[in-house]
């Protein structure tokens, strides 16, 4: 009985047995009886997931070395050893190298081309006689030298260094070369030109040579090679010390143009200031803090560096000076010590505007906004606008005081009079004419001035605003109204214009 | 094949030495046959009787060239050097020594190749044209060109303009070049590194207080020794067969060997001047000679190398003392136009075996600081550059495109004769 198992399979009509339990025998089949493995997968992966595999994979490729780089040519360079003319040879002499195979056997050598040769000017014996005769040169010695120089590609240390006319004359580099290019010169001023005057005069510009100046310039060049170590060590030292103090210079000018536009602004007549918002804001902001801190830090840098500015104003005083720049000195008396402390430095006007008592200022500031005037703000703070403002404010203040004592008074008196009215009835009248009189009276000498004080204070103010004015009074303006208004940069630019 | 301007036509290139004798291939970066210049001939045992015929002498020597020449100790060898002041002095042994380079360490054949030879830049013009007549007569060459040591040390320092100081074994030089031309006028040499090693050799040979002289005696002639402790007396013993038939130019090319050997490794130059503290404070050094004697040198060894820099009482009261590396530099200045200082002082090279000397290039650069603030030195930190920059600069020009229109070819030599040597090579 040679029956296989197969045989038996068939004969109970038994499927096959399912791949999942494989026999050692159908193994070995398998390969055979799949469809080819897509490249991409590895042999063990595919026999695992059969050819359900994912198509993503069946695509990707197998790995491979990197490319080679096609250099072009394709493929193999053949190179072959060949002999080669070079044609800035006068002779025959061949010499051999190794070239690419598809190259042109003919072909001009590659290097000959580099073989340059100066044009040479030769002359004749009639031209010599002509033009370029020179006493202390014989024609054979300049043919000598023409020689050379073509011999030496012009290059005039070579050819100097080897220049050996048996004559004995010891000629310097500059003497050859002046010689050389006079030459030159001559031969082509005097010989018909072909071409056209430009190039004639470049040429003739290429062969210009000043002897003396030469000889001049190589002087200098010994003599600064001859310093001796020390000299040149001094000369080392002056030259950082001259480049020290230039720098110190340059600091000390700049912080003291810093120092001036923080503390004058415009009224330091620098010319290069800048007008612009962001700096006086800056300014602005530092100076109020500075107002703030005025008492507690006397010594901080932005403070103690204003009596600089102040010590230094005496020595230029000026009375036509100052009057033509608006500068008032705040004299010290001789008797205050001279200590930081006690110092008045530079001030703003403007820092000084009078205000009210404190009890009355609603008052006063009402008035005062009754004829349009701001108390806090003046846009123009000049001398005379402060003391008008100032003028201003006091009688503003001595009316609201007058005001005050006389409805005192006319309370006083009315509550008499409805004391008096209880008592008896008569009499009312006469006792009610001298109040009003009075009250005329105080209105009548009171008004006027303050009237004339306000029209005074606004036409100022108008007419400097229309007026074209000096910067001086703008920025300390700007420097007193700082935070508040968003006006001010258009009055600024206003009188900027 | 064009890059750089190189295009190699397979020349060789042969540099000649006082110690050395280099030749090698255009294009490549180091000499491939170094051979010694010196020499050593073994008269036969009859030449005494035929002293009278010149000729004859000469064909029955026998001649030992190469690495296995004149180190190898021979009965009765005499030792010889065809270069005397870094000039060739005797042709005769110049053909066998080239042949030698060329055609026993490098197997090639000269007649195949254009060969570029090298010239020390005080070369006599009878010498170069000697040089081509043996070039072109007895090898055959078919193009050749002699170039000067100083502008091939420029080529192979990557320049064009330079002043190079070259320090050989029997002479150092100071070589401007401008444009790959030597000015003449600033060329200076003298015969220093000679009197460097002849103080190296006076201080091991006379006793000090602490030492006795030394023995040179090279370890060709020494049979045995026994290791001893420093500083105290060698133990050996000579090979007495061989010394009482050793020559005495043997002996001395020996023993200037040994001094040699001893300079290289041991002598120094302080990088800034001498000074007896610094001296001492540096370390020393043992050494030990072929016969086992191994002393420490102390700040002795820093007096060789001042020799270079400074002249000693003694060297000055000699009626023609050698000029001293400053002054060799001064005065090849002094020669040269001034706008060209500047450009030579910023382009200073320096090379040749003897400047490998410990601690050279320091103190030269700061000696040349002292009087040249700017000055810029060029050393290549390789020994083979340092050593062998005249063959490396001819190996460059010989391998340069633009160079094959100078070669002097054989229909040039034998329609012109001796005369295009001088024409051609300026």
């Amino acid at each position: 009985m040679a029956a296989s198992i197969a045989d038996v399979r068939s004969a109970l009509s038994i499927s096959a047995p399912s791949p999942s339990t494989p026999g050692p025998s159908q193994l070995k089949k398998q390969p055979s009886q799949s469809i080819r493995k897509p490249e991409g997968i590895s042999r063990e992966l595919y026999s695992l997931i059969g050819p359900s595999a994912p198509t993503l994979a069946a695509q990707l490729a197998k790995p491979r070395l990197k490319q080679k780089p096609n250099l072009g040519g394709g493929g193999k360079v053949k190179w072959e050893w060949r002999t080669f003319k070079n044609s800035a040879r006068t002779d025959s002499l061949e010499l051999g190298h190794w070239v690419k195979a598809n190259s042109d056997p003919n072909a001009e050598y590659t290097f000959a081309k580099y073989n340059v040769q100066h044009t040479v000017y030769s002359w004749t014996q009639d031209e010599y006689t002509r033009y370029l005769q020179d006493p202390e040169w014989t024609p054979e010695e300049s043919q000598y030298l023409f020689k050379l120089a073509v011999e030496y590609d012009l290059r005039w240390y070579i050819i100097h260094d080897r220049y050996h006319y048996p004559t004995g004359v010891t000629r310097e580099l500059e003497d050859l070369k002046d010689r050389y290019f006079s030459i030159c010169r001559k031969l082509v001023r005097n010989r018909p030109w072909n071409g056209d005057e430009t190039s004639k005069n470049q040429l003739l510009a290429s062969f210009s040579f000043d002897k003396e100046r030469e000889q001049l310039r190589k002087k200098y060049v010994a003599n600064l090679e001859n310093r001796n170590p020390e000299q040149v060590q001094e000369e080392e030292a002056l030259y950082l010390e001259v480049k020290r103090l230039e720098q110190n210079e340059r600091k000390f000018k700049r912080e003291r143009e810093e120092l001036l536009r923080t503390l004058a602004g415009i009224d330091s007549g620098l010319p290069d200031i800048v007008e612009d918002e962001a700096t006086f804001f800056t300014v602005d902001t530092s100076k109020l803090q500075k107002k703030k801190n005025r008492g507690t830090d006397l010594d901080s840098p932005s403070v103690s560096s204003a009596p600089s500015v102040t010590k230094r104003a005496p020595v230029v005083k000026d009375p036509v000076e100052d009057a033509k720049h608006c500068i008032i000195r705040t004299e010290l008396s001789a008797t205050t010590p001279a200590t930081k402390a006690a110092h008045t430095p530079a001030y703003m006007r403007s820092f000084k505007l009078p205000y009210p008592k404190a009890a009355i200022a609603p008052r006063v500031t009402q008035v005062l906004s009754e004829l349009g005037i701001s108390p806090s703000r003046l846009v123009m703070p000049t001398r005379d606008n402060c003391q008008r403002l100032e003028s201003l404010m006091d009688e503003a203040t001595t009316l609201v005081e007058l005001k005050k004592a006389v409805d005192k008074v006319i309370q006083d008196i009315e509550v008499t009079k409805a004391r008096l009215d209880l008592r008896e009835t008569e009499g009312e009248e006469p006792a009610r004419h001298p109040e009003t009189d009075l009250e005329m009276d105080e209105r009548g000498t009171i008004e006027p001035e303050g009237e004339d004080g306000r029209a005074q204070s606004v036409v100022s103010t108008r007419s400097t605003r229309s007026r074209k004015h000096s910067r001086r009074s703008m920025s300390v303006s700007s420097v007193d109204t700082t935070a508040t208004s968003s006006a001010r940069p258009a009055t600024k630019r206003q009188k900027r214009g | 094949m064009v890059n750089y301007g190189g295009d190699e036509v397979s020349a060789l290139v042969l540099d000649i030495g006082t110690s050395s004798t280099r030749a090698g291939y255009a294009g490549d970066d180091t000499p491939k046959a170094i051979i010694p210049t010196s020499y050593g001939v073994v008269p036969s045992p009859d030449t005494d009787a035929q002293m009278g015929d010149t000729n004859q002498t000469a064909e029955r020597r026998q001649v030992y060239l190469g690495h296995s020449g004149p180190s190898l100790w021979r009965a009765n060898m005499e030792i010889h050097n065809p270069i005397v002041d870094g000039l060739i002095q005797d042709f005769n042994p110049i053909p066998a020594l080239i042949r030698h380079a060329f055609e026993d360490t490098m197997r090639c054949s000269p007649s195949e190749h254009p060969v570029l030879v090298t010239e020390p830049a005080w070369n006599t013009p009878a010498n170069r044209e000697r040089m081509a007549e043996i070039m072109f007569e007895e090898f055959q060459v078919p193009a050749f060109y002699i170039a000067n040591t100083g502008v091939l040390n420029t080529f192979a320092a990557g320049k064009g303009s330079a002043l190079v100081i070259d320090i050989g074994q029997s002479m150092a030089s100071v070589v401007p070049v401008v444009d790959g031309f030597v000015l003449r006028k600033g060329l200076a040499q003298s015969t220093l590194p000679q009197l460097v090693h002849a103080a190296a050799r006076q201080l091991l040979t006379n006793p000090t207080q602490t030492r006795h002289p030394i023995d040179l005696s090279p370890h060709q002639l020494i049979a045995s020794k026994q290791p001893v402790e420093p500083n105290a007396p060698p133990k050996y013993t000579l090979r007495e067969d061989r010394v009482s038939v050793t020559s005495q130019s043997w002996r001395t090319w020996a023993e200037n060997r040994e001094v040699e050997e001893w300079v290289q490794s041991v002598a120094g130059v302080l990088d800034q001047g001498w000074n007896d503290q610094s001296a001492a404070m540096r370390p020393p050094r043992q050494y030990e000679f072929p016969t086992g004697f191994n002393p420490w040198f102390g700040p002795e060894r820093f007096q060789i190398g001042e020799q270079f820099f400074w002249n000693s009482p003694q060297t000055m009261a000699s009626p023609n003392p050698p000029r001293i590396i400053p002054n060799l530099i001064s005065d090849s200045l002094r020669a040269c136009e001034p706008e060209l200082r500047q450009v030579l002082m910023g382009n200073v090279v320096l090379t040749g075996g003897g400047s490998l000397f410990a601690g050279f290039a320091d103190r030269l650069a700061n000696e040349m600081m002292r009087s040249f603030p700017h000055t810029k030195v060029h050393a290549p930190g390789n020994p083979i550059e340092r050593r062998y920059g005249g063959w490396l600069g001819g190996s460059i020009l010989a391998s340069l495109g633009t160079f094959h229109q100078l070669w002097i070819s054989r229909e040039e030599w034998q329609e012109h004769g001796t005369a295009i040597v001088g024409q051609r090579c300026k």
